[in-house]
């Protein structure tokens, strides 16, 4: 199939002149790396560790760098606590459904964007990108009112819907990318055998974008994942996410269960680990790729 | 939008190239079906971004609480409230978002400039790198709250092994902002990282073979063949993370909620506590009308400094 998303990575041989473009490191490059490295990784690392460990070793005189008595008791509270489990069921609903919508919504408007020219196009586009710079916080005080007087308040649908509409910058022009690359042909093959224009986009097009479709799918979800701001205050009570479940045990409990913390941390950054493996690709080069061309 | 994962890059609309004629298949009644397609889109922004920014000008002018109905029009009198409060949370976030957007950047460059180099497991090793990116805000800012925990936290147990003080990083206002800034930095770099490090695979390879012949040692070949190419989309990564930093949220929000004292606090902090700590949605708003003119200002101000460097050069 030739629909590749973006380019593919550069070929690994060797070539003439490599030493120049991509020199070796020499001592001091590689304590620099070594450093700098570290500095990246030892927190994860501390987050993983002490997730593992026993309470009583966290908290004792001479605590440990390593779980020497690993344990998977913090991992166990984390699925004994309703509060925790049921927040970890939102998340998957509000993530879920936000990728569902966002792929739909920003399909559509993607092949808009691609293949058809109509007055108001730029228009939209500069509206996208200038609309993803503005932060939650200063819709929050409007979204509330809006939800509120629109009786959505503390649904699942708010919070999809203001997830939504922060993922379809990204979705939207990742999925344009992808459409560009289909050739104006395949569409007018499909008028000419006699399909619609809805059965040409359902049949065809998004067929062929399955890939981009879920990696966009896969974004959004991420995003919705994490969010912290909207999901603290148009969820409510019942329907509040994990990272908002999270924190107000976090903050009302104050500094207690450390351990049980960077359990429930390690689950819920695992499905984005997740995704990112399978993801990486299109991470590493693709994304910073386009965002350098923006 | 203070997600720190899922960070949106900006992609350009690329324009696919027109061919004489490629677009006489599509007649006004397909136009018409582009339109429509792109109406679910759109409507969703223009209900859930563009209104509820006009709107809050609108709240703004309004004494409005959270938890009683009605509201009774006070004219600028929530601007003159906040002013005071809008002057010294500027200044945080200024210094936030300055020193939150400069240490990710020197850090992201460093490791990518040493990753460019040939090293064993390097698609591994940046792979690794994205780790911090990776976690939620709200995990990053737990486990930074427990690095620098002041009882337990790993950092204080290694001082006091080394024979130093132990410090409060998170309760004393000196230390509160710092340690914000270092774990929002540790979250960030990796972003950069991969951005200078997609510009250094394109760099014009034969460029830099051209002036390795002509003698150019490596630090001359930095300087005068990567760094221009470096410059322009390191400058508007970084005018990006600038404005998402600016109205950054959560890891403020969750490692110290403002405090002690007001020392973190930051606009987008002080937003969320007028509107759901004291209710005072009016007062949120015209913190919110500010924090737009304030951060167009610091945009314009950037522009105007950008063009008369260009000018210059």
């Amino acid at each position: 199939m030739s629909i590749v998303p973006f380019p593919p990575a550069r070929r690994r041989s060797r070539h003439v002149g490599e030493g120049i473009t991509r020199p070796t490191l020499g001592v001091l490059g590689k304590l620099g790396l070594s450093v700098l490295g570290l500095f990246g990784l030892l927190p994860v690392y501390w987050l993983v560790a002490t997730a593992f460990m026993r309470r009583e070793d966290v908290f004792s005189k001479d605590r440990p760098f390593f779980p020497f008595n690993p344990t998977l008791d913090n991992f166990g509270a984390f699925f004994e606590d309703t509060a925790l489990l049921s927040a970890l069921g939102n998340s998957v609903i509000v993530s879920a459904g936000t990728a569902a919508v966002s792929v739909l919504v920003s399909g559509l408007m993607a092949y808009s964007l691609s293949k058809f020219r109509y007055r108001g196009r730029n228009l939209f586009m500069v509206m996208f990108l200038v609309g993803q710079l503005v932060p939650g916080v200063l819709l929050l005080v409007s979204l509330y009112l809006m939800f509120s007087a629109a009786g959505l308040l503390y649904t699942y649908t708010a919070v999809v819907l203001a997830f939504t509409t922060f993922t379809l910058p990204l979705t939207v022009f990742l999925l344009k990318g992808i459409i560009d690359g289909l050739p104006d042909e395949i569409i007018e093959a499909g008028k000419v055998d006699g399909l619609s224009n809805l059965a040409i986009l359902f049949r065809i097009i998004f067929p062929l974008i399955t890939p981009g479709l879920v990696t966009a799918g896969m974004f959004a979800f991420m995003r919705g994942w994490s969010d912290l701001l909207f999901a603290l205050t148009l969820a409510g009570p019942d329907k509040q996410t994990l990272p908002v479940g999270m924190t107000s045990a976090f903050i009302h409990e104050g500094s207690g269960d450390w351990p049980a913390l960077m359990a429930a941390s390690v689950i819920t950054s695992l499905p984005l680990a997740l995704i990112f493996i399978a993801l990486q690709r299109y991470f590493v080069s693709g994304l910073a790729a386009g965002a350098v061309k923006g | 939008m203070t997600t720190t994962t899922g960070r949106p890059p900006v992609r350009a609309p690329a324009r696919p190239p027109r061919r004489a004629g490629q677009r006489s298949s599509l007649n006004g009644r397909d136009r018409t079906f582009g339109f429509m397609l792109a109406a679910p889109a759109v409507a969703l922004f223009i209900a859930v971004a563009v209104y509820p920014l006009v709107s809050s000008l609108g709240t703004s002018l309004f004494d409005q609480s959270l938890i009683r109905p009605g509201r009774s029009f006070v004219g600028l009198r929530n601007y003159a409230e906040v002013w005071p409060d809008f002057v010294d949370r500027l200044g945080t976030t200024l210094v936030f978002s300055v020193l939150a957007t400069v240490l990710p950047l020197l850090l992201g460059t460093g490791i990518a400039l040493l990753l460019n180099a040939r090293i064993k497991g390097r698609a591994v090793l940046r792979g690794v790198l994205m780790l911090p990116w990776l976690l939620p805000g709200v995990v990053v800012s737990f486990l930074w709250a427990w690095i620098f925990n002041d009882s337990y936290g790993v950092l204080n147990h290694v001082l006091s092994q080394l024979g130093l003080p132990e410090v409060d990083f998170l309760g004393a206002p000196g230390t509160a902002l710092a340690a914000v800034i270092i774990a929002k930095s540790w979250n960030t770099f990796p972003w950069m990282m991969v951005v200078v490090l997609a510009v250094l695979q394109t760099l014009p390879r034969e460029q830099l073979e051209a002036a390795a012949i002509d003698g150019a040692s490596r630090r001359q070949r930095f300087w005068h063949v990567s760094l221009p190419h470096l410059i322009g989309p390191v400058a508007l990564v970084t005018m990006l993370e600038f404005i998402y930093n600016f109205g950054s949220f959560d890891m403020i929000f969750v490692m110290t909620g403002g405090g002690p004292g007001t020392s973190t606090m930051t606009l987008a902090v002080s937003i969320y506590q007028y509107a759901f700590v004291e209710f005072s949605l009016g007062r949120a708003a015209a913190m919110g009308v500010l924090w737009l003119v304030a951060l167009s200002v610091v945009c314009a101000a950037y522009f105007l400094l950008n063009k008369r460097l260009e000018a210059r050069r």
